[in-house]
Order: structure tokens, then sequence, then C-alpha cells
């Protein structure tokens, strides 16, 4: 049997001697797409941090592919495939659009954004504007475009669609589920239900720094959830 | 009209002379948040080149590249012992880099000992513009000095390694994630800001008088400069060294060598009190 493309094996992690998140395993393959919900504060993105190399693991082991990828700095990691949007500061905030979106291909091409232009075209009439003139949504849709032409075999997007307008959620879970049939794994944490609906193989609800639940995507996954997400 | 012609150019010169002395600093303390002490001790060390290279019997044109490696070689040996494990902690690398300062001052005089040296201007005479006599090194160092902070703008602006400097300074944690090395690239930065103040030392030494304690003044003019400029940009570099080396200059002029300073010191005063952030802050 093959390596999954990310696994992680009884993995804690924290701020310093701050424990958040404790024992957490998990598994994504090529082609599947992972959703991590949960209430606020419960370890969510402390896990996206854990993934894209921010943040070290206090024990336990991450590999990608088979290998260790534990002490590989963030770029190191984007090197190997790991491609990540954070939740917060998602852009370079001086930099114009088209900064941004070139900054890491040497080629400076945008060929590589065209198809995802046609589904977010206030991205490519703004190309010559600087970042930090965008709303918050737009910063979100620019970091959504970046990642997903970064051509990583892994993709991490921590709250995607916070403050994106319904019509956009659903193009982004279009571009997610391609994605995904192309063969790439995709880990998104994230609290929109209908995102997860449209783009999600299997769901994770973490709470206070746990898995307490796992389901795939199915008729019964929406009430599944939110009676875990209950206070 | 001739000695307002000279007035202007002696302006010019003060502002030009004291953004090329200010560069280092401004760079490193720009882009890396580091207030590095021993600025004025790697300006101190390019002039000691240029006396050095002059004394051997050889061109000073030679000791600009030795200047800039000399003093590059120091900041990338301190970048790579010290100031990496220091990042983000300004009052550690301040004290730091006091430290090295001293360390540094105390090697200049062991070498060269406490006497003051000159070094000769390569270009000598002077240039008749409208009519005023102007020392053409003087001349040749300001175009040189503007040119070259066109080239570093450009650079800075349009270069996809300009780019990712920008990238790195606006948001290093996503900067890391998009695959940019912020640890490598910082010592970069550091290693351009230090061989910097070395060219810069290497290029005013006909110009100053030199001795072990002159980057003690250097470095004092430099903070006053970032104060009133702002952090993190070449237009708070100039903007900076305009305010301070034209109030400066002027002052000198009218006031005297002590009434100068004390412009100088009541307009920083005043930037630090009532415009924090400077002229030009970084957006």
């Amino acid at each position: 049997m093959s390596e999954p493309l990310l696994k992680l094996d009884r993995i804690s992690t924290g701020y310093g001697d701050l424990t958040v998140l404790r024992d957490i395993f998990l598994t994504v393959a090529a082609g599947e797409v992972l959703c991590i919900t949960g209430r606020n504060g419960v370890g969510k993105t402390t896990l996206m941090r854990l993934i894209s190399g921010v943040l070290p693991p206090q024990s336990g082991s991450i590999a990608m592919n088979g290998q260790d990828i534990a002490p590989l700095e963030p770029h190191a990691r984007q090197h190997i495939g790991l491609s990540y949007a954070p939740q917060d500061s998602v852009t370079f905030a001086p930099l114009t659009l088209r900064e941004n979106l070139t900054l890491h291909h040497k080629d400076h091409s945008l060929d590589r954004y065209q198809g995802l232009f046609r589904r977010f075209p206030r991205i490519e009439e703004r190309l010559g504007q600087v970042a930090g003139t965008l709303s918050g949504g737009e910063r979100k849709i620019l970091a959504f475009c970046r990642v997903m032409a970064e051509g990583g075999s892994l993709l991490c997007l921590d709250e995607p669609t916070e403050g994106v307008q319904p019509e956009n959620i659903s193009h982004m879970a279009e571009e997610i589920r391609a994605a995904a049939e192309a063969g790439r794994g995709i880990v998104v944490v994230e609290q929109n239900l209908s995102l997860i609906e449209q783009a999600a193989d299997r769901v994770i609800v973490i709470d206070h720094g746990e898995i307490v639940h796992q389901t795939r995507n199915g008729p019964d996954m929406r009430a599944e959830i939110l009676e875990k997400l209950k206070v | 009209m001739q000695e307002a012609i000279v007035f202007s150019l002696n302006v010019s010169y003060g502002i030009i002379s004291l953004a090329l002395l200010v560069l280092g600093l401004a760079i490193i303390f720009g882009l890396l948040g580091v207030l590095n002490m021993a600025h004025g001790e790697l300006v101190a060390i390019g002039a000691y080149t240029a006396w050095a290279v002059q004394s051997a019997g050889l061109p000073l044109l030679l000791a600009l590249p030795v200047a800039a490696v000399a003093a590059g070689a120091i900041g990338w040996l301190m970048e790579i012992t010290i100031i990496r494990h220091l990042y983000r902690r300004p009052f550690d690398t301040l004290l730091a880099t006091w430290g090295i300062s001293i360390l540094l001052r105390e090697a200049i005089k062991l070498c060269f000992g406490l006497e003051y040296k000159s070094v000769i201007e390569p270009v000598g005479g002077s240039i008749t513009i409208l009519g005023a006599d102007y020392p053409t090194y003087r001349i040749w160092l300001m175009v040189a000095v503007v040119l070259g902070f066109v080239g570093l703008f450009l650079w800075y602006r349009r270069s996809h390694a300009g780019t990712r400097v920008r990238a790195m300074v606006a948001n290093p944690m996503l900067a890391s994630a998009v695959g940019i090395e912020t640890a490598k690239l910082a010592r970069r930065a550091f290693v351009l800001g230090a061989a910097s103040a070395g060219l810069a030392g290497c290029l005013m030494a006909p110009l100053i008088r030199i001795d072990p304690y002159m980057g003690v003044d250097y470095l004092l003019s430099s903070f006053f400069v970032l104060v009133v400029g702002g952090l993190g940009s070449l237009q708070g570099v100039f903007i900076g060294s305009g305010v301070i080396g034209g109030a400066e200059t002027a002052a000198s002029t009218i006031l005297g060598g002590t009434g100068g300073y004390v412009t100088v010191l009541v307009i920083s005063i005043l930037f630090l009190w009532l415009k924090p952030g400077g002229l030009y802050a970084r957006r």
C-alpha cells in the first residue's frame, strides 16, 4: 500500500509550555479533500500552522509522501509541494496583485491563472493595484488563487471563505474539487458548511485540541457536524 | 550670486553625503529591525581601507571593492555568529551590536593606532559652476551617489530579488510559506547593509578626518536621519537626509558648528515627540 500524501501520527503542538493540540492522528490521500471544522479557538489554525511548518511539533511525527518533514522550515515544505494560505495576513499588502501572484514563479507569467481569472475576474481587473487596498474577502480570493496555481501536491487553506460572497464560495468549491480530481490532496480549515458540503470528501471536527468526530460527506453530515458544534 | 551657488552646493553635498552614510544603517534597521550600533565602525573600516590602499601606493579606486568586501565580510560574520539568533529581539540586538562596535573600535586602534589619518582626493582641483568654483571630487561624489541611489531604488522596486525582499519585509511568515528562504535573504540584506557602510566610509575618506572614534558621530547623525525620514524606504533616507543634512549645513553656516548640532538635535526631538513614524514611514 502506498504512503498517504500527508500523515500526522500522535502529534501534539502548542505555544511555549501550552499544549493546544494533543495526540492528533490524521491522513490525507492524493485526490482527497479533508475539511477540518470546529468552534472558535479549538486549535484548527494551530493544526494548519503545524502542517505548514510555522509551528514545530512538541511530540509525534509528521510525514509527506513518507518523508519526515518535521525538521523542514515552511519554505522547504513549499519546495517539496506544500502550498499554504494562512488565516490572517494572507497577502503581501505593499505588493501589487501581479507581484503577489508571480512572486514565487521565476517566469513572472500569469498564464497559469487564466482559469482562475475567469472564475474571479475582479482579481485580473486589479492586477496593478496593491493588495493592501483590497477588501478582506478579495484578499482571501487572491490568496486562494495563489495557492491553487502554485502547483503543489498538497494544498492547505485556512478559512478561505472568510468574508467571501456566496457566489465566489461556490467557485472556490468547484476549484477545490477540480484540484482533487487532478490528484492533489487538499486540507481546508472551514466553518462554512456550504463549502464543506460542496467540496469535502471527509470531515474532521476538532474540540479542545482533540479530534472528536470524523465523517464522510453524505446526507447526514451537516446534522452530525452541527450536533458536534453545539456549545 | 557665487556665494548662493556655493551655499546651495554645500547643502546638496551635506544631504547627499549624509544619505550615503545612512544607507547601510537604513537597510539593516528598515528591513530587519536590527539597530546596528556597529554601523559607525563599519564606516570607519571603509575609511581605513581607503587609507591603507592609498598608503600602499595603489589607486584609490581599488579601495572601493576592498572596503565593501571587508565591511561585508565583518557583517556576514556578525550575522551568522550573533545577529541571526537575536532577530525580533530589538534590545538584545542593540546590546550585542554595541558590544561589537567596541570590539571593532579596539581592533582599529590596535591595527592603525590612535593618530588621525588622511586620504588624498583621487580627483583634485575644482569645477566652475555658474561662476562658482567647487571641488571636483565633491561633485563627482554627489553624482555617483545619486546614480547609485537611483540604481538601488530601481532594483528594489523592479527586480525579482527586490520584490522578494519587499515581500519578506511586509510579511515574513507568508514569505516563508511561498518558498522564500527568509533566513538567507535576511543574511544577504545584513551583508549588503554592512558593505554599504564600508563603501560609504571609503568614498568619504578623502573628505573627512579618519580616527578610531569617527564612527560614533556617524552613528548619531544616521539615527537622526532615520528618526526624521522614517524607516524602511529609500525615500525616507533621502527625505531624512534632506532635513537633517540641509538644516545642519544651513545652521552651521549661520550659527557655527555647535549651532548646527543643536538645530539637528532639536529637530530630532520634535519629530520623536510629534511625528514618531517620520516623514515617510513604510506603508
